[in-house]
């Protein structure tokens, strides 16, 4: 490393983004040279802690795995084990886990919006967008009762119904958020100060994204389709009807289309569902005690920030004897370090939000020089303010 | 009251710490921020720097690797600072009580000024729960 | 690819070195390897389109390791098992032929203690960094309560900084 070159250690704590996460940057004057990851800031050992629940309690506490995308967990794991168990759910209990799994797509990605164009230094799309994610929140408090965590998937099917009295006002608000949406596509698309930031930032391409297994929109923005509701459908996305949403551009704006255009087909596809929904059982029962029969079943489902994995393997009693999760974001942490590599300092707090992760990054940022042995601490504000006039010169 | 005092509890500044949370009750906190719930009429920021804060929020059931992070963040707070636990899991681990690497609640590392239970707590709770803490500390 | 592709598919592996492929639905196999065999049945399928890894499973099966591989061509999954003897835990690292497979290697390592032959960079991942050599979480053989005291009596208390 030659003696131009400092290593900036930046996490665990960090406003931008809401996890705990450390990494430790080679820069060279102003550019980033290399990039370590590290992790496990958020490990809870859950994986072993599943081993001495039964399926039912297991429910919860893979919920709360990522509070964000809790519902993807849950209909991975209630996947997995439905299937060893050789369970068939009901067509409306499979319809209404679609209707959940896409409303927390949508909160997710507006979620996303508002917290890029906050690191972007655009408050006020910060502010409009969440607003009109508080639509999505009551859609979701009104059908499970909770915010986050909203445990609507069980095994056997879903644990609440959907009362088709309320299907009109909820078509309306899903119009709503539609015309909002296309709206925040146009100003994301024309309002030259998100370009100016948006355009060749964090860019990666389509065969390095092959090559490191990137996984959900990060590799959508590069133009690999990968959209597991496409390729592998899972309960009833092969009979709805919506686009598969990849773009080519590769960079931080290319991120921001493709969520965008997938709250789109989202909305679509709720009002599909609203309008296609069988009538029927919602669950069939299974009790804490049942046990399953011995076998091995891999679930993939798309989460709103990839490809999600659960393999579960039962040896016949009512625990799991091995259960595996792997998150989205670790398929995306390789391609991260490569959209970082040759960036600017200044893009740094953009392009870790724009792969949309699930774990904390913290704040402390210690700028270490070798040369002159001396430390100084900037946080988070800092490095905004130091982003902003670097763009002004 | 001192003009201290006064300029203290009316308008907090915040700083939120997530010790390996699931985000559940990070975004209620940043939910907080929004503008159905806008925290800031009581004068309450979310500020970045804990040199700056007056009242660290803290969510998440505290894994091993962070401890020691929650501890030295704690201690860079100015005096005089409030510590308010969010959520089940920073009050005692919630639903991951006795996983091999959890610590089970802040309160063994730092004092704690306020419990908000929830799982995660709406936002309308937490801003309940900063209020109160500041109306029972400022008076 | 149709069923029957698929399933053709299937049972063309078995040259190269593949067991018990079977087919339970359209997109999805299980199959299973030997370790010596791994690398060059990876290669094969890399060729044949397997180029996205989804994740690296291991498994403590009691009498051995199995460490699951979830391969992805396009919608086809392909989840391969390889077994490995509990007293010689080790596995040739993939990494050369799937880069995507970098940071799973590193957590089977970590979490039970299967070492990757040929990983470019095998540090630990997501364990602590004072966590103590040797013990790794998931084997049967740790209970979580033994996990807890072995780790807070290898690591100690909360140092004062």
């Amino acid at each position: 490393m030659s003696d131009r070159q400092f290593i900036i250690p930046i996490g665990p704590q960090h406003p931008a983004l809401k996890e705990p996460e450390s990494f430790y940057f080679t820069v060279d004057g102003e550019t980033v040279i290399d990039v370590e990851p590290r992790i496990g800031y958020n490990h809870r050992g859950i994986e072993k802690a599943m081993e001495v629940r039964t399926y039912i309690q297991n429910l919860y506490i893979t919920e709360r795995v990522c509070g964000i995308c809790s519902n993807a967990h849950q209909t991975a794991y209630t996947g997995s084990v439905e299937e060893v168990a050789g369970i068939e759910i009901p067509e409306r209990a499979k319809y209404i886990r679609v209707f959940v799994q896409e409303l927390e797509r949508l909160h997710s990605h507006l979620l996303w919006l508002g917290v890029a164009a906050h690191e972007i230094g655009f408050d006020t799309l910060f502010y409009y967008v969440w607003r009109d994610r508080e639509i999505v929140m009551d859609l979701l408090e009104e059908i499970s009762g909770n915010r986050c965590n909203y445990a609507i998937p069980t095994i056997g099917g879903v644990r609440r119904d959907l009362n088709k009295d309320n299907f009109p006002r909820w078509n309306k608000l899903v119009d709503t958020i539609f015309e909002r949406t296309e709206y925040y596509i146009k100003v994301a698309s024309t309002e030259q100060t998100i370009l100016d930031r948006a355009i060749g930032v964090g860019y990666i391409g389509k065969s390095d994204m092959i090559k490191l297994s990137g996984a959900g929109p990060n590799a959508r923005c590069s133009g690999v389709p990968c959209d597991i509701r496409k390729l592998n459908p899972y309960l009833v996305y092969d009979q709805l009807d919506f686009e598969h949403i990849v773009v080519d551009n590769g960079d931080v704006l290319g991120q921001v289309l493709v969520r965008a255009l997938e709250v789109l087909e989202s909305c679509k596809i709720l009002k599909q569902v609203m309008k296609d929904i069988p009538e029927g059982e919602i669950n069939t029962k299974f009790s804490p005690l049942n046990k399953i029969s011995a076998g091995e079943a891999a679930y993939l489902v798309e989460a709103a920030r990839g490809e999600l994995i659960h393999y579960t393997i039962s040896d016949g009693k009512n625990m799991p004897f091995r259960h595996k999760i792997r998150a989205p974001t670790m398929a995306n942490l390789l391609s991260l370090v490569e959209r970082l590599k040759g960036g600017y300092i200044a893009d740094i707090p953009i392009v870790l939000a724009g792969i949309d992760p699930c774990f904390s990054c913290t704040d402390r940022m210690v700028f270490y020089d070798e040369g002159k042995d001396k430390k100084w601490s900037w946080t988070e504000d800092q490095l905004r303010k130091y982003r902003r006039e670097w763009f002004e010169k | 009251m001192s003009i201290v005092t006064w300029a203290r509890t009316r308008s907090p500044w915040l700083i939120h710490f997530n010790a390996g949370a699931c985000n559940a009750c990070d975004i209620e906190v940043v939910a907080a921020l929004t503008p159905r719930y806008d925290v800031e009429r009581f004068g309450a920021l979310l500020k970045g720097s804990p040199r700056h804060a007056d009242v660290m929020v803290v969510s998440g059931s505290v894994p091993r690797k962070i401890r020691n992070r929650l501890k030295r963040i704690y201690d860079q707070m100015p005096a005089p600072k409030f510590v308010v636990a969010v959520g089940s899991c920073a009050i005692s681990g919630g639903v991951f009580q006795n996983c091999y690497n959890s610590m089970d609640g802040i309160d063994k590392f730092i004092p704690v000024n306020a419990y908000i239970p929830g799982c995660p707590p709406k936002p309308e709770a937490i801003l309940d729960g900063v209020v109160k803490l500041l109306i029972s500390a400022g008076y | 690819m149709s069923i029957e592709e698929q399933q053709k598919f299937l049972e063309s592996l078995n040259e190269v070195g593949v067991t018990e492929a079977k087919l339970r639905r359209l997109n999805t196999a299980y199959a299973k390897t030997s370790r010596d065999k791994l690398l060059k049945v990876v290669e094969h399928l890399k060729d044949k389109g397997f180029v996205h890894i989804t994740t690296i499973t291991a498994v403590d099966m009691l009498e051995h390791y199995d460490i699951v591989y979830h391969l992805r061509n396009q919608g086809f999954a392909l989840n391969l098992k390889v077994a490995v003897p509990k007293d010689d835990p080790k596995i040739p690292s993939v990494t050369s032929i799937l880069a995507g497979a970098n940071l799973y290697e590193r957590e089977v390592n970590d979490l039970m203690g299967v070492f990757p032959e040929g990983h470019p960079n095998p540090a630990r991942l997501i364990l602590d960094y004072d966590w103590p050599e040797g013990l790794h979480p998931l084997r049967k053989e740790e209970t979580i309560e033994g996990l807890r005291e072995k780790a807070d009596k290898a690591i100690g208390d909360l140092e004062n900084e």
